[in-house]
């Protein structure tokens, strides 16, 4: 086909549009990690742009030695590998039998589950459950929130229902059981579906906050989500640390840059394995929308 | 006669079905096992909190419990629809849910038209991890870096405004602006990832369909009106549902990141209030009340945009 003048104007356009969209996205990003760098004159004189000015890297010298943020990364990692480990063997083995065509009480099951999505007992209630139960102050009651994801399970479900029912019926004329059938034969060709199910709960884990608000009062169980949080909101650990390295160090640090650094510290890990999630997330989202 | 053997040859194929589902169920027991933990969960962490919804009817106390407590009947409910500043908090959930969905519902699909317009690969792989990325991040970090761009006298955009226009404007402090920041934050994490769907439904277009309209003369515009989006009208109709039943379950995480008490007359909405009057002052009947109002209302909008959806043959179920 031959392009026509309107044509590349329309493609210049287009061209320069998304260009701009994908700049909005970065320059944020870009800004705060130069205040993170940038030294305290250059922070509270409004120099920093999208580069670090008189680069240094004492908010993270403070950060790192004068607040939790080391103990907190420690629990944040804590809930997030073993949630993820959790939430996968649990959505295993509810989407395989809700995978199986001759599943008794198949359909039931599912809209029993499906109603969950729409239809929830609330903060209170769930908080009330989970406190008879004395699960708070502890991580259970936070991998116990989203064990079974049902839009997980779901996708998870269409992925084995795709495979063919055929190779998994003569497992059985062959006398292996379901278990059998599961680990050896179904698993190992699932992993796309893995990765990208194991995805979607190591973010959800990470990024947890309202729950880790709700059910964790300890301050030392808090996980960097909601340190971080702190960090940005109150002003009083700040000033602390300043009088801490009045005293020892003498290096005076703004809200800007501690409120940068903490920021920093939550973006790095996420965009470290960043090519790996973009891959299979958009997988995942694929087909869910298809099946949805 | 007749009859008679009718509901002979009925009540044998009921039998019949009966001796099925025995089958049925036997052979099931192996996976029944297996799904026998799923069972125990949804019933336990999701099914049982339903049963703690009758506070709402009733003035919980801790020593009595869920099933002890005195019932108040609609008290909770006719409190909380008279008093100005809970009428007012649950205003302000509907104001930003529904600006939300409208502001940020059309974004992606625009995002995605634009991208499915794009021939070099390359460019668009590179370009599409930029506008995903936002939308892998807490809002903490969101709600953090919004803050912090718009904040009064550190803020980027007013270093840059008094430099070149010499004026400062308090964007966290009306509530205009205040919205207008909220809204864009939602835009920035969500509007590029939300457009994969629309993408995944894009590739399902038959190129033919291209070509015979290009061959008719048709525009790139008139193209993209009249092949691009009606093929994805289906995926549009779906994602609205979807989108409808969140309006009224506007993230907890980013109002209570973004808010401030300047701004806390339209900031305040039912999760960020359940949570300050439920567990910070422990009024859990009230809380649970208006969690509950807000569940009712959620589910009714899905279910009145699905028959909507389904009288153009479009509904999820």
């Amino acid at each position: 086909m031959k392009t026509t003048k309107g044509e590349r104007t329309f493609y210049a356009i287009n061209y320069v549009i998304l260009t701009l969209g994908a700049l909005l996205c970065l320059l944020p990003f870009l800004h705060v990690a130069s205040q993170s760098l940038s030294s305290y004159r250059a922070n509270t004189s409004g120099l920093v742009g999208i580069w670090p000015v008189e680069l240094n890297v004492d908010a993270y010298k403070q950060l790192f030695q004068g607040t939790r943020i080391l103990p907190s990364l420690f629990n944040s990692v804590q809930i997030t590998v073993i949630g993820t480990l959790l939430s996968m063997v649990f959505t295993v083995m509810a989407a395989y039998p809700l995978s199986r065509r001759h599943f008794w009480g198949r359909k039931f099951f599912m809209k029993a589950i499906v109603f969950t999505m729409l239809f929830n007992g609330g903060m209170i209630p769930t908080y009330l459950n989970m406190r008879s139960l004395g699960l708070v102050n502890t991580y259970g009651a936070l991998w116990l929130l989203n064990l079974i994801n049902p839009y997980n399970m779901i996708i998870m479900r269409s992925f084995f229902e795709e495979m063919p029912q055929e190779m998994i019926d003569a497992t059985k004329i062959d006398g292996s059981t379901e278990m059998q059938t599961l680990w050896y034969i179904i698993l190992p060709l699932s992993l796309p579906v893995m990765v990208t199910v194991g995805m979607f709960y190591l973010i959800w884990y990470w990024d947890l906050f309202q729950g880790v608000l709700i059910y964790i009062t300890d301050t030392k169980k808090y996980n960097l989500v909601v340190l971080v949080n702190q960090l940005i909101n109150q002003n009083d650990i700040l000033d602390k640390l300043n009088r801490r390295s009045s005293s020892a160090m003498a290096v005076q640090i703004s809200p800007d840059m501690i409120r940068a650094a903490g920021i920093m510290t939550m973006v790095i890990p996420i965009v470290s394995i960043y090519p790996f999630l973009q891959k299979y997330f958009v997988k995942g989202v694929m087909i869910g929308s298809v099946k949805g | 006669m007749l009859s008679v053997s009718a509901a002979k040859k009925q009540r044998r194929d009921l039998k019949q079905y009966s001796a099925e589902q025995r089958v049925k169920f036997k052979r099931s027991i192996p996976l029944l096992l297996m799904f026998l933990p799923a069972i125990v969960y949804f019933v336990v962490f999701k099914y049982v909190p339903m049963l703690g919804l009758q506070i709402a009817f009733r003035n919980y106390f801790l020593m009595d419990g869920i099933w002890k407590s005195p019932w108040v009947g609609l008290d909770n409910f006719r409190f909380l629809l008279s008093s100005g500043q809970t009428l007012n908090t649950i205003r302000n959930t509907f104001v930003l849910g529904i600006l939300g969905v409208l502001v940020s519902f059309p974004i992606p699909i625009l995002i995605a038209l634009l991208f499915n317009e794009v021939r070099s690969r390359a460019y668009k792989n590179l370009v599409q991890s930029f506008y995903y990325l936002p939308h892998f991040l807490s809002w903490v970090v969101v709600g953090g870096i919004f803050t912090g761009i718009f904040a009064l006298d550190s803020g980027i955009i007013n270093h840059l405004t008094e430099k070149l226009f010499g004026f400062r404007y308090a964007y966290l402090y009306n509530e205009g602006s205040w919205i207008a920041v909220f809204l864009s934050a939602r835009i920035w994490k969500e509007g590029g990832f939300s457009a994969i769907i629309y993408l995944a439904a894009l590739t399902n277009v038959p190129p033919e369909l291209y070509e015979a309209a290009a061959m008719d003369g048709a525009g790139k515009f008139k193209r993209i009106i009249h092949i691009t989006l009606p093929s994805i009208i289906p995926t549009i109709i779906t994602m609205l549902i979807i989108n409808m039943g969140k309006v009224m379950e506007i993230g907890f995480d980013q109002v209570y990141t973004m808010q401030n008490d300047v701004v806390s007359n339209v900031s305040e909405v039912i999760s960020t209030y359940v949570y300050k009057i439920g567990l910070g002052r422990g009024q859990f009947s009230l809380s649970t009340a208006m969690g509950l109002f807000e569940s009712a209302v959620s589910l009714t909008l899905v279910l009145i945009t699905n028959a909507i959806a389904k009288r153009f043959d479009k509904g999820l179920w």
